[in-house]
């Protein structure tokens, strides 16, 4: 390169540079805004709200889907009258009511004890962390298949430990209509508090040690300082735990049908499953669209009044 | 209200002495403050006293009795804390009735609503009592921890730095306060800090601690003009104080191991009319006062405390000396000589 090319790039390159800004600088401030919100919101609206309006839409229909040619018949507010006065329907909501109350009470007990264990950092307590967290790092299905294993009433171990202490004789968790809700209330269980812990120990570890010190030189007993300090320490983190797993458990699908295939009867079909029942298997799209945005409300319904109370908590 | 002392202390974290043979004894009723920089060991020697911390080795006595394995809430001490240990959801009323509620000091409804209204119109956050504890200011918070350590009337009230987290002004009128609180309690007070200006006001007397060594114990007065050791001169004292080679200024020791003057800025007397020929290299103005910094042929440097109205500029040449009987020297291990 000689040393006019040189002289030559250098003196054109000033030149290329306005011009490069000048272009960029002509789009407002608006305008970029939308190039960079535009193509996430374009995704947003395809998958997320316009089947939410469409199933809206259906859910005031007769349509089902396996019969595409089929005219579609306004039906108005059938649909839901059906859904509401049907004591079926019911029936999955109070079993629904039943899985997501019980298991978020013995997760955050089971959960919110370990995180106080854990958090004593005895010798040991990472490796003891890191196993208590792989039950929710396993897949849903494998859960609910391997307890299969496990209840079975001849060979598996958990009707022996009962037995063995209680000596009750075998026990049928899956097949017995009033051990079943409790069967998949305990895997779940067993499944989820390690995450209601994981939260706690993020609230826990946030406490500084002088507040417990303060404490004890005024001397506050053991409760008194799990009750002035601990807990409205950790509530806010255990109120947010409780809605992640409360929203995910009102949905609860995979591992059920794994377990218990919402038998025996209906006695674990949650709303989910029936709802899945009813628009896949028995094809009435129009009927199932109803029930979605019934319980599409109600989780939304509840969710927000739960976001409004942990608010308060936290300030 | 009882005294304290601690008797050949010493506290280790793993390879760190922490306090290293610790000897205090404060008096009853007396405001005792240590003061060192971070690291020194003062928060350690505090914690000892509450019992947060058991000793290696040594005794540590309240009230005349041995409690150097005794549990915090058994010595029946007062700690506030650097940062503000309130119980947030609750309200400053029920911050200051805790303690009195606590098992074993059951209180009166009565007498409980009675001590804390008193408490809370000494510190002046009467008006506040039902405001909850996060609602409050900095500076209120803080007060209310000192009522949380007022209302219980304990042998003795251990602070740890707590009017650091505060601003300059609120940290001043709260220095007012806490001397009055202390003096119409008649409170003993073991106080931490790293501010000279705490210690020297607060203080009846001061703990100077280097490295978890008790270096003076003496009072303020004393250890501004007769430090014990290069250390404790330089603890007190805004400028510090001018450590020069003896021989200089034209200062002659009148012991044959001195070896080094400490001189007191304000002991620098500038512009007389025979002296050491200086040159003005910096001036800080502080309102009533000034200090300037001064170079005397040889590159020694010295600082000088002035009144505002002197006419010293950058730059200015002038001569300076130092007031006759003003210097302590010390020898070469940085300990004072007794002239």
């Amino acid at each position: 390169m000689t040393d006019q090319t040189i002289q030559r790039i250098a003196s054109d390159t000033p030149d290329v540079a306005p011009r490069f800004v000048r272009r960029v600088r002509g789009l407002s401030d608006r305008a970029i805004t939308w190039l960079f919100i535009g193509p996430t919101l374009a995704i947003l609206l395809a998958i997320n709200i316009f089947p939410l309006i469409w199933t809206v839409y259906l859910s005031f229909t007769n349509y089902r889907a396996n019969q595409p040619g089929r005219e579609v018949k306004w039906v108005g507010t059938r649909n839901y009258e059906r859904l509401l006065g049907s004591e079926d329907i019911w029936g999955y909501l109070q079993a629904t009511a039943h899985f997501v109350v019980w298991t978020m009470v013995l997760q955050v007990l089971v959960g919110f004890g370990l995180a106080l264990l854990i958090n004593r950092n005895f010798r040991g307590a990472s490796f003891w962390t890191t196993l208590i967290l792989i039950p929710m790092m396993l897949s849903p299905a494998v859960v609910g298949t391997f307890w299969t294993y496990i209840y079975q009433p001849q060979t598996g171990i958990f009707s022996y430990i009962i037995d063995f202490f209680a000596g009750t004789g075998a026990i049928d968790m899956i097949g017995s209509v009033t051990l079943a809700p409790w069967a998949i209330i305990i895997v779940d269980t067993w499944m989820w508090a390690p995450y209601i812990m994981l939260l706690c120990l993020a609230g826990l570890r946030s406490i500084p040690d002088y507040l417990y010190e303060a404490a004890e030189i005024d001397r506050a007993n053991a409760l008194q300082k799990f009750w002035y300090i601990t807990l409205p320490r950790v509530l806010p983190f255990l109120m947010l735990a409780v809605l992640f797993r409360g929203i995910e458990n009102f949905k609860m699908f995979d591992m059920v049908v794994e377990l218990t295939s919402g038998g025996p009867g209906s006695t674990t079909e949650l709303a989910s499953i029936n709802l899945k029942r009813e628009a896949f298997e028995k094809w009435r799209t129009g009927f199932s669209s109803a029930f979605a945005i019934i319980l599409f409300v109600t989780v939304f319904g509840l969710g927000n009044i739960y976001v409004k109370a942990l608010n308060k908590v936290k300030s | 209200m009882a005294e304290a002392s601690l008797a050949r202390v010493t506290k280790r974290f793993g390879e760190t002495l922490a306090v290293d043979n610790a000897d205090l004894t404060v008096a009853n009723g007396e405001f005792m403050v240590l003061l060192g920089p971070t690291g020194a060991g003062k928060t350690t020697l505090l914690r000892l006293i509450a019992g947060l911390e058991t000793p290696d080795s040594g005794k540590v006595t309240i009230g005349g009795s041995d409690v150097t394995v005794l549990a915090p809430a058994m010595r029946d001490v007062a700690f506030v804390f650097q940062q503000y240990s309130l119980y947030p959801h609750y309200t400053v009323f029920e911050n200051l009735a805790f303690p009195l509620r606590a098992p074993g000091r059951r209180m009166g409804e009565q007498a409980i609503r009675k001590r804390v209204s008193e408490i809370a119109e000494m510190l002046r956050i009467g008006h506040k009592l039902k405001n909850k504890a996060t609602q409050l200011s900095g500076g209120e918070m803080q007060r209310v921890s000192i009522g949380r350590a007022l209302v219980r009337e304990p042998n003795v009230f251990l602070m740890d730095e707590p009017l650091s987290s505060l601003d300059a002004k609120l940290r001043e009128d709260l220095r007012v306060e806490l001397k009055r609180i202390q003096r119409d309690l008649g409170a003993t007070i073991v106080y931490v800090t790293h501010d000279q200006l705490e210690a020297m006001t607060l203080a009846d007397r001061i703990g100077i601690l280097d490295k978890g060594k008790l270096v003076q114990v003496d009072e303020p007065r004393t250890i501004y003009e007769r430090p014990a050791t290069v250390y404790a001169a330089q603890r007190l004292g805004s400028p510090q104080i001018n450590l020069l080679p003896a021989g200089r200024l034209g200062l002659t020791p009148g012991n044959a191991n001195a070896i080094t003057a400490g001189v007191r800025p304000e002991d620098v007397e500038v512009g007389t009319p025979s002296g050491f020929d200086a040159r003005v290299i910096a001036v800080e103005r502080r309102g009533a006062e000034m200090i300037a910094l001064l170079e005397v042929d040889g590159g020694q440097q010295v600082h000088a405390l002035l009144d505002a109205h002197r006419p010293v500029g950058e730059g200015a040449s002038l001569q300076i000396a130092v007031r006759p009987g003003a210097p302590v020297w010390f020898d070469g291990k940085q300990q004072l000589i007794n002239a």
